[in-house]
């Protein structure tokens, strides 16, 4: 059984734009799968249906075969979204209350709270900076600490809204290893970006979205050719596997 | 600016950082109580000692007591002068200027003390408690007043800590940006603020939408995990000092 | 209220508490005018105006209470229950009434830009009321010499904040009300 399955997903904004007409897409535990698409292709808003930020107009979310409305919770917990700006997404006054927040939130006892959190530090490697204030971290740890927030509610699936943002070249090489690295352990992930050179060698699909529809989907050696038609920049290089900033 | 939350707290293991925070503050209150009521310089003097030997306990340094002091002296000199020339009472004789009184002398300078004290009370909580233990702490005392949501203002307090720096940034980006582009030559103060204003408050509200969406999928929730305190003997011995100082001061 | 709506304004809220406490350390020139003006008490306004009585004076509240707790947020870096009983604690105390009583006079029936005008005037009249009678408490001067220090210098600086709030209100209020109540979401 799928992990996560999307079925006839259109959701409408208040405004009246078509944000996503129709997507049916499945994804099976343990994939790596990259969004890409052009601004307002829709991708920003199909993760916010996967754990039930917003709702659809018409259509549903499955995960593991239960519709995610049913308990919203249970669907936050079980996929984690890292939001573009990690400024938004951090909440604690330091780095370790940050990472508890979530735990917190379920209500968890105060001992399991505090060894969830220094587990936690320990895997992404930010142990030595547990009592710095977010705001002084640079930009690829704060990303870092978005994701330690996350794998803190033990998540299954993964989703990153253009983790590649405003990073330096380190920070894009910390986040990128993070993220492998993450997959590695079995976790499922979704990477929303145009920018593909960074990250398409590891994936094991790739879905092209335009205009709020989903137009490719598939192998990323067999699409890579034809994304320019949609509008993303194509890597220089011929084979995926070049594409990536890790060495 | 962006420092501004790092300003006062310093991390150090003495006896007053290692204090219960809940007991810590009900001491700071005491204390701020006794200065309030006391009415005699020879309290306040006594007093003046008790809190200063705490404050070298706490290993804070005297150097930034004194440049915080700096603003507050301009102001207590103000109350002096005020209190000197208003209030009736004799004449202070064989000075250039009339009308300064002794009675309005002595109240001005024992308002002016009071408030010194009571930055140095402010000073020892601050620079021994971290900003978080300070908003659990505050939470712990509001948890049983009803109407209060004690985990909404812990939550609150919080959030606009860690936004601070980022709005910050943000405004002397836009300052910059409308330098580069010669807002100096405009003397219309209404468009200035307006171009500021505006668009900082548009850019805030909207980063509101996505802190929403964040807390969201984090699961936020009021119930949460309450923090963990500890109280030792050492807390209720200091808890009883200060009451028995306090309680000297007023009685005697 | 539902909790989304609720989790919005309490970030709302939280937001303009941190804006009342960066406008301490925004100063624009006036001409002619030798004090230059903060915007410090613009941001409290806005909190009545925007957000309302109830939120506004919650929003000005945290920023009191961030200020007496060490936070230098107050003019000039201030912090401190210090400053509440100096000759300027009247005017902070002030700025939670002030919120209040524009909040709440804004809020009555259909926004307008004529409610708004009678809600920051009166909101003001609260704010420089209290700011002047502790100012003169403390001082002991005289009624005179109070309003010199505490309001003459302070006029032209509120008149053009008032009329740049109610300018960027008649922008903001439909915005903030398009984020408020969102319809796409799940209602808990």
């Amino acid at each position: 059984m799928a992990i996560l399955e999307i079925r006839h997903l259109t959701h409408i904004f208040p405004n009246g734009t078509i944000a996503l007409n129709d997507i049916n897409l499945s994804v099976e535990a343990g994939e790596f799968v990259v969004i890409a698409g052009a601004n307002g292709s829709g991708k920003t808003a199909l993760l916010r249906h996967l754990n039930g930020l917003l709702r659809p107009t018409s259509g549903e979310v499955l995960l593991e075969g239960v519709p995610i409305a049913k308990d919203l919770t249970r669907a936050r917990r079980k996929i984690g979204l890292i939001f573009q700006n990690s400024d938004n997404q951090i909440v604690g006054q330091t780095v370790s209350e940050d990472v508890a927040f979530g735990p917190e939130n379920l209500n968890l006892s105060r001992e399991e709270v505090d060894r969830l959190v220094k587990e936690i530090l320990e895997a992404v490697g930010l142990s030595d900076l547990a009592c710095r204030q977010p705001h002084t971290l640079s930009g690829g740890q704060k990303k870092r600490l978005a994701v330690a927030g996350v794998l803190a509610m033990r998540p299954q699936i993964i989703a990153f809204d253009e983790p590649f943002v405003a990073l330096d070249y380190q920070g894009v090489l910390q986040v990128l290893s993070q993220i492998v690295d993450l997959h590695r352990k079995g976790h499922t992930i979704l990477v929303v970006t145009h920018d593909l050179e960074k990250v398409l060698a590891h994936a094991t699909r790739l879905i092209i979205m335009e205009k709020g529809r989903i137009v490719r989907d598939g192998d990323p050696a067999r699409l890579i050719g034809d994304v320019e038609t949609y509008g993303i920049k194509k890597p220089s290089g011929e084979s995926v596997e070049t594409m990536t900033w890790l060495s | 600016m962006a420092e501004l939350t790092l300003f006062h707290y310093i991390a150090k293991k003495t006896l007053i950082h290692g204090m219960d925070g809940r007991i810590k503050l009900i001491c700071m209150i005491l204390f701020t109580m006794a200065v309030g009521f006391s009415q005699k310089g020879l309290d306040l003097a006594v007093l003046t000692a008790v809190l200063l030997m705490v404050y070298m306990a706490a290993g804070l340094s005297i150097k930034r007591l004194m440049t915080e002091i700096r603003y507050f002296l301009v102001l207590i000199g103000i109350i002096v002068v005020a209190h000197s020339f208003t209030i009736p009472g004799t004449a202070i004789p064989g000075l250039p200027v009339q009308g300064m009184t002794w009675e309005g002398l002595r109240s001005g300078l024992l308002f002016g003390w009071r408030l010194m004290l009571m930055l140095i009370i402010g000073n020892i909580m601050t620079g021994t408690t971290s900003f978080s233990l300070f908003k659990n702490v505050v939470e712990w005392f509001l948890r049983p007043v009803p109407f209060i949501p004690a985990a909404r203002v812990a939550m609150m307090f919080s959030l606009t800590l860690v936004l601070i720096p980022a709005i910050f940034d943000q405004a002397s980006e836009m300052l910059d940006a409308q330098k580069a582009r010669c807002i100096d030559g405009r003397k219309n103060p209404i468009a200035r603020i307006s171009f500021l204003a505006g668009p900082l408050l548009f850019h805030t509200f909207m980063r509101a939408d996505e802190i929403v969406q964040a807390m969201e999928s984090r699961c936020y929730s009021e119930v949460r995990t309450p923090t963990a305190f500890q109280t030792t003997p050492t807390d209720w011995l200091l808890l009883g000092f200060t009451v028995a100082a306090c309680l000297m001061v007023l009685l005697i | 209220m539902n909790t989304s709506a609720q989790l919005r304004m309490m970030v709302f809220a939280s937001l303009m508490t941190a804006l009342i406490a960066i406008g301490g350390y925004l100063s624009f020139p006036i001409p002619l005018i030798p004090v230059p003006i903060v915007l410090a008490d613009f941001f409290v306004m806005l909190a009545g105006l925007l957000l309302g009585a109830a939120w506004g004076s919650a929003s000005v509240g945290l920023f009191l209470f961030l200020g007496a707790m060490g936070i230098p947020v107050f003019a000039g870096g201030a912090s401190g229950v210090a400053v509440f009983l100096g000759p300027t604690g009247g005017f902070l105390v002030g700025y939670l009434l002030g919120a209040l009583v524009i909040g709440w006079v804004s809020g009555k029936g259909k926004p307008s830009s004529v409610k708004d005008f009678i809600a920051l005037l009166l909101g003001d009249f609260v704010l420089f009321g209290l700011g002047i009678v502790w100012l003169k408490t403390v001082l002991k001067v005289t009624w005179a010499k109070a309003l010199g220090f505490g309001l003459l210098p302070f006029i032209p600086g509120t008149v053009i904040k008032m009329a740049t709030a109610i300018i960027l209100v008649r922008t903001l209020r439909p915005y903030l009300k398009s984020l408020l109540p969102r319809e796409d979401e799940y209602r808990a």
